[in-house]
């Protein structure tokens, strides 16, 4: 099975590198998935790492794991309720990924992403449960 | 007295609108996990987690752990997202 393309929000990234038994970190440590962030999401990762005191190796050492992806402003701000997350719909389309991963599913219009750019918003653990659903 | 969290394989097919050996077949394959006593199974409600959550119990147990964190995650991203 060819690897399904996701992209993650900052929330995912940093609940994996703070518990190593969560559905987050499963999910980045799962090589069935191709997992793309974007040039805004590594900034943001790592200003929180730092103020949430997590090892700056560390932080470098999962982010080789995943695809980087660049984008530029202005962003995509009807997709979402809180436009500072605007940039996360804007990885997720130009990656041309099938579903953003997010743990704050209120901030996303989740039926206008699925309408208007065929993404499915969904929290890891519900992704999990799909690719469950293909073996 | 203890609350049932056991079921019998005909009230899981119920259940999961199920055949009685479909869940015969799930439990021997190791997809519903259950106890043999004696001669009959019971299957505890754990392993029919799916049904409420909508997630397998080891699934439902990995979010919880993240949703405990998310408060914290949330308001540190909500500040350097303002800032950025």
């Amino acid at each position: 099975m060819r690897p399904i393309g996701v992209f993650l929000d900052s929330d995912v990234i940093i609940s994996s590198l703070l518990s190593s038994t969560g559905a987050a970190y499963l999910l980045i440590h799962d090589k069935k998935i191709d997992k793309y962030i974007s040039n805004f999401s590594v900034q943001e990762i790592k200003i929180v790492a730092k103020r949430l005191k997590i090892n700056s190796a560390k932080i470098e050492k999962l982010v080789k794991k995943l695809n980087i992806v660049t984008i530029k402003k202005p962003f995509q701000k009807n997709c979402v309720a809180d436009s500072n997350n605007s940039h996360i719909v804007n990885g997720a389309i130009t990656t041309k990924s099938k579903f953003l991963l997010t743990y704050n599913l209120k901030h996303f219009k989740s039926e206008k992403i699925k309408r208007d750019w065929n993404v499915l918003v969904y929290r890891p653990a519900q992704f999990l449960q799909y690719l469950r659903s293909l073996d | 007295m203890l609350q049932a969290q056991v079921y019998t394989p005909d009230q899981v097919a119920q259940i999961l609108q199920l055949n009685k050996n479909t869940v015969y077949e799930l439990i021997k394959r190791g997809e519903i996990i259950a106890k043999k006593i004696g001669k009959v199974f019971r299957v505890p409600a754990i392993s029919l987690s799916f049904t409420t959550t909508g997630l397998d119990n080891d699934l439902y147990v990995a979010e919880r752990q993240d949703l405990k964190l998310q408060p914290m995650i949330k308001k540190e991203l909500s500040r350097a997202r303002k800032a950025l």
